[in-house]
């Protein structure tokens, strides 16, 4: 009945690890999600694989191309990062309002993202920054769009012997300003009814370019509407187009239902603060 | 394993059992609780490295070799805390079941803060629940240990 | 002058420590873990329960079944219809069939997935008002309908006074299912010794489970101890006897080993739950704006088993009625069971789910009548000397000043608030389209008709007190509360004061702690106490100070007289006495008809208000409780600190079963009995600004103040957010949804 704990020194002795024990193998990071499936015995894995002592995956840099964060950094310290609030306020807003201090000195961004759980608050962000993950294997490394990672509940692109090691999120424009907006419904505390990030660019003219919004927690994945992201191309966002925006991102999705909020109520939601984030990045300062 | 708790070592066998089990069962630190044991109720509070974490959410492994401070390490010579003291004088706590994990919270809140605005203080306790509902004594409590320094 | 101090609790210092001696801490030489094995079935015939291969499971030492129980296992404070463990059929998924005591707790739940257990189905009924239709399935033989229990009042001519009515009001208020969750669970070790044993419970009422744990064993109540450490939290959830009767049979066949066990977070949900309730009040109303008749009908969801329903199910009828003037009122209250976890007390026990409705047809019923619904309530509040739907004569009555004083506490000078301040919408919790409101609760409720409270103090030789008493210190401060009391009656100081108990082998009689009943009863007990106790130490220090009786005081561990005094010690020494024992005893015997609910419901009628202000984000239905104020009538505050936590506490609580609170069910089957999925109010979930008061009479009888602000919660929140919106919420809790919901459909009509 007992499980192992094994401690790779480095990332390709994890992926080593991980490919011998195949499906009988879980990685683990900084655990809150694990050890609650483990105490839940939602899961029942012979070998743990502990990232705890993989040195370098650690880290929070800005390139030309954009930020770099490796998976192993604490949500805490992304939350807390100089670099990601001159990158963005609300990508670090995102990272402040995870779970509770307590989960957030313990958890990862990679473990947050493989989780795949669909009540969470980074992806909807990330996913309208148009973020990618690199992934390691055995043979390669290979990197995915956030758009393509999340499949579904609990349910990745990352193959059985892949990790997460990094996330990429491509600069953005002097001129671009961002928003999240995390309803919780019920309790101040508690996971989201409504996720939303929204990303936009604006010309000199302030008409809007390259509109990004992206809608998670009612919905099984982060999901943009093109669609409705395209009205906006080279327009002014008045109330009226807002409105027309937040419309059709609410048509458009397939909410779903839970204690947080039935299907009906969370398609409401999506208008209302796809509206609130469009409003912010219309009126906000960044 | 070893585990560096209230600044001594202990030799344990932890399995994959979570610190807050190791605390409890083999080490006799019976301060911290179970409330819910997914994290959310914050009785289980402990430091880590000086950082408050769920003990219910870590397992001991992850632990190891890393600093830990329960209550019973935060009195010293006998002497309480200053948060302990302010936690009384204010009467922040009813049931106390819930107590420890606040006042850990509280110490690590003001060592990133030390002078935290009455918003802060909610965000940050926010994940300890009190079930007897105390939090208004317990904001009063925060902001009068920030106040003693 | 211990009373009206507010001293901290007596063992502050383990509070902050961590050193307080929970349950959940003991234990006991070679003790074992308990593990309960529980029905995955709402309804079932149990075709086999078949323990072998657990058995098999290295450290397992004995096994719990049905097979093991006498014809006397089975338990319940009025109605005997519940097993040890399940006998033949389960009746709600969670019920234990078997339970396992182990060398570990791996390997009880090893060997608790070994255990064969084969189920028939039978149909299952959820709702109360479905369980009563002809048809549906009856969970107990006696009771072919399910309704276990129908209390009745009948107070007027009620056909008349509607007559008189100008205007007749029907609504029908709902409260959910909800858990008391007690960050402590239910936690017990039991351990035999021949024919005797002693249980160690986090439990409210310790001699009521020596009594029920007696009858269950067939053994005299004194063969059983019952020993009570500090509990983590209660609120009515660990009143009454919940898995004690288990945990001492699983003990029962361990050869003397002591079996202890804790309950997970997830079984807490089906240990015991607050009765969910179907409120339905017809009240007549003149145009003057006096009332002249109430009709209430109430089912509450009593769950698979009675427990301690048959109890509350009265109280929760003349807990129903409101603190208003009304000449004819009838009340129906009924008792069903269902297919879910048994209901027991919770905090503001059945007030919680009446207050709501009365309160919220109070608002109703002003609006629609043009009054304002303060005034409505001041002008139809009893006063003392008035007579109540029980026919009983009222005393001490305070409704109006607690209701006052709720209300100027939402005009309090102030700095502005947050939600004044901050322009960023997000962190506010508020759309730009949002409105205020302001709303009122009263209640009134009942404490125990009948009860008994015992106190033993001994004066020890060094001149320090024990105070013997089986008042459970669960929180609320009432060890401290005592030795206050104590210090004050008998003239010793507090720091000489020790107090032991609850345990029934030691420490006197007491009905229970619960229903705020403690400090009034106990308190009593214990003033008794101290003054036979000073009587004996005037008589035996009256020879000795060459004075007379009449003449001497006690003071901080002294007799004295005009110009001499003696301590208590030095009594006991110059009387050749080692020690001096007294007992004190306050008790009540009241009651009403059962088929007319006439009579005296209580000793002394409970009595609170609160005033919210609340905002509502109009795009969303989210609210903000900008301001919540709270009164309770105390008569006399014992420790103004430990009051304010009750009243606040009270508050916090109720914004819980008010706003978020309840147990959603599929198929009998709670799908979200976590802390992640079922909500308690959080820090961040407190109004911006709370304020809370006791109000004092001249009479200065104390009293229990342990749930007084909870009940009008719920009610003030709903009549505030119909002042800012004009949508009525009847369903408990309040949530975003049905708020935005009920905005959409009187946009559309």
């Amino acid at each position: 009945m007992s499980i192992k704990f094994l401690e790779p020194a480095d990332f390709s002795e994890a992926i080593t690890l991980l490919s011998e024990h195949a499906d009988d193998a879980k990685i683990i990071a900084g655990g809150t999600s694990l050890v609650l499936m483990l105490q839940q015995k939602l899961i029942a894995p012979g070998v743990l694989i502990s990232l705890g002592h993989v040195p370098g995956y650690d880290f929070i840099r800005r390139d030309a191309d954009g930020l770099h964060i490796g998976a192993l950094t604490k949500v805490r310290d992304i939350e807390h990062s100089e670099i990601v609030q001159n990158y963005s306020p609300a990508l670090a807003y995102a990272f402040r309002v995870v779970g509770n201090v307590r989960v957030r000195n313990q958890a990862t961004i990679g473990g947050n993202l493989s989780t795949a759980d669909y009540a969470a608050d980074p992806p909807a962000m990330l996913t309208a920054l148009d973020a990618r993950v690199q992934v390691h294997g055995p043979e390669k490394k290979r990197e995915i769009p956030l758009s393509e990672f999340f499949l579904g509940f609990y349910t990745t692109a990352l193959e059985p012997n892949e990790i997460l090691a990094e996330i990429i999120i491509p600069a953005l424009p002097a001129s671009a300003r961002a928003a999240y907006h995390k309803y919780t419904s019920i309790s101040a505390e508690g996971r989201p009814c409504v996720a939303v990030g929204a990303v936009a660019d604006f010309d000199v003219d302030g008409k809007c370019q390259d509109l990004r919004v992206a809608v998670g927690a009612a919905v099984e994945t982060p999901r943009r509407v093109n669609s409705a992201e395209a009205l906006a191309d080279g327009h002014t966002l008045t109330d009226e187009l807002v409105a027309a925006i937040a419309e059709e991102y609410s048509r458009r999705l397939e909410p779903l239902s839970d204690v947080r909020g039935s299907a009906w109520y969370r398609r409401e939601m999506i208008r209302v603060f796809v509206k609130r984030a469009l409003e912010e990045v219309r009126d906000g300062d960044r | 394993m070893n585990l560096n708790v209230n600044g001594k070592r202990y030799e344990v066998q932890a399995g994959t059992r979570t610190l807050l089990e190791v605390l409890r069962e083999d080490l006799g630190f019976v301060g911290s609780k179970e409330g819910c044991g997914v994290g959310m109720c914050g009785a289980c509070t402990v430091l880590v490295d000086g950082k408050p974490i769920s003990g219910c959410l870590m397992l001991a492994e992850q632990a190891a070799n890393r600093k830990i401070l329960t209550i019973e390490g935060l009195a010293t010579n006998g002497q309480l805390h200053p948060v302990q003291q302010t936690f009384i004088d204010e009467g922040a706590f009813q049931c106390a079941y819930c107590t420890p994990g606040f006042i850990l919270s509280t110490v690590a809140l003001l060592k990133e803060n030390a002078d935290p605005s009455e918003e802060e203080i909610r965000e940050y306790l926010s994940g300890n629940l009190c079930r007897c509902g105390s939090y208004r004594n317990i904001v009063k409590a925060v902001i009068a240990s920030s106040k003693r320094g | 002058m211990a009373i009206g101090e507010s001293i901290p609790m007596l063992d502050s210092v383990a509070r902050v420590t961590g050193a307080v001696d929970y349950m959940v801490n003991l234990r006991l030489p070679n003790m074992l873990f308990g593990k309960i094995v529980r029905s995955q079935s709402p309804h079932a015939e149990l075709l086999k329960v078949d323990a072998t291969n657990a058995l098999h499971v290295p450290g397992v030492v004995a096994i719990l079944t049905g097979e093991d129980l006498g014809a006397n296992a089975f338990y319940g404070a009025a109605i005997k219809d519940q097993g040890v463990v399940a006998v033949d059929r389960v009746r709600y998924v969670g019920e234990p069939i078997a339970a396992i005591a182990a060398e570990s707790s791996e390997a009880a739940e090893q060997a608790a997935l070994l255990i064969d257990i084969e189920y028939e189905e039978l149909p299952s009924v959820f709702e109360a008002k479905e369980a009563i239709q002809p048809g549906a399935p009856a969970l107990h033989m006696k009771f072919q309908n399910n309704i276990f229990k129908h209390a009745k009042l009948r107070h007027g001519d009620m056909e008349a006074a509607f007559a008189e009515a100008d205007e007749i009001f029907e609504d029908t208020f709902t409260s959910p299912v909800a858990q008391q969750a007690s960050l402590e669970p239910h936690v017990a070790a039991a351990q035999w010794d021949g024919t005797r044993f002693t249980i160690w419970t986090a439990a409210q009422a310790p001699f009521t489970v020596r009594k029920a744990l007696s009858e269950v064993f067939d053994i005299p109540p004194e063969a059983i101890r019952v020993i009570v450490p500090p509990v983590g939290g209660a609120y009515g959830g660990k009143g009454h006897i919940r898995i004690e009767p288990l945990v001492a049979a699983m003990a029962r066949k361990t050869n003397g080993r002591p079996v202890k066990f804790v309950l997970s977070r997830a079984e807490e949900f089906v240990t015991v739950t607050k009765h969910a309730a179907s409120i339905t009040l017809k009240t007549g109303v003149k145009r003057d704006g006096t009332f002249t008749a109430r009709q209430v009908t109430i089912y509450w969801n009593g769950g698979a088993y009675a427990d301690v329903s048959p109890m509350l199910v009265p109280a929760g009828m003349v807990r129903s009625v409101g603190p208003y003037r009304i000449p004819a009122v009838h009340v129906d209250s009924y008792g069903v069971y269902t297919n879910l976890p048994p209901a027991g007390a919770y905090r503001g026990a059945m007030s919680s789910q009446t207050t709501w409705a009365y309160e919220s047809q109070m608002d109703i019923i002003a609006r629609r009548m043009g009054w304002d619904p303060l005034e409505f309530r001041m002008k139809n509040l009893l006063v003392s000397g008035e007579h109540f739907a029980t026919g009983e004569e009222l005393q001490d009555v305070h409704f109006m000043e607690c209701l006052e004083a709720a209300a100027k506490g939402l005009d309090l000078p102030r700095p502005p608030l947050r939600a004044e301040r901050s322009t960023r919408v997000i962190e506010a919790g508020r759309g730009p389209k949002s409105k205020r409101g302001r709303g009122y609760g009263v209640m009134m409720k009942s404490t125990l008709a009948t009860s008994k409270s015992q106190a033993r103090l001994k004066l020890e030789e060094d001149g320090t007190v024990t105070l013997y008493t089986s008042t459970v210190e669960m929180g609320q401060g009432g060890h401290t509360t005592m030795a206050q009391i104590t210090s004050e009656t008998l003239g010793i100081p507090l720091s000489a004061i020790k107090i032991i108990g609850p345990d029934t082998a030691l420490t006197p009689f007491d009905s229970t702690t619960s229903a705020s009943r403690s400090t009034s009863s106990m308190g009593n007990a214990v003033i008794a106490a101290c003054v036979i106790m000073k009587k004996r130490l005037f008589d035996l220090s009256a020879p000795l100070l060459e004075t007379p009786i009449n003449e001497l005081q006690t003071e901080n561990g002294f007799v004295v007289a005009n110009e001499v005094s003696i301590s208590f010690a030095d009594v006991l020494r110059r009387n050749d006495l080692q020690t001096l024992e007294e007992s004190g005893e306050y008790s009540t015997s009241l009651g009403i008809d059962p088929e007319t609910g006439q009579g005296v419901a209580t000793p002394h009628w409970h009595q609170g208000a609160g005033a919210a202000e609340v905002e509502v984000d109009t795009e969303t239905g989210r609210i903000t409780i900008l301001r919540y104020a709270a009164a309770s009538f105390a008569g006399r505050v014992v420790n103004p600190r430990l009051a304010q936590l009750q009243n606040d506490g009270n508050v916090i609580f109720g914004l819980g079963p008010a706003l978020m609170e309840e147990i959603v069910y599929d198929g009998g089957q709670a799908t979200n009995p976590n802390l992640a999925d079922y909500a308690i109010p959080s820090i961040r979930d407190l109004p911006e600004e709370l304020t809370s008061v006791c109000i004092e009479s001249e009479k200065g009888e104390m009293h229990g103040i342990g749930e007084m602000t909870l009940p009008p919660v719920a009610p003030a929140i709903a009549n505030a957010i119909e002042a800012a919106v004009g949508v009525r919420i009847k369903d408990l809790p309040i949530t975003a949804e049905k708020i935005l919901r009920a905005l959409r459909e009187r946009s559309e009509q």
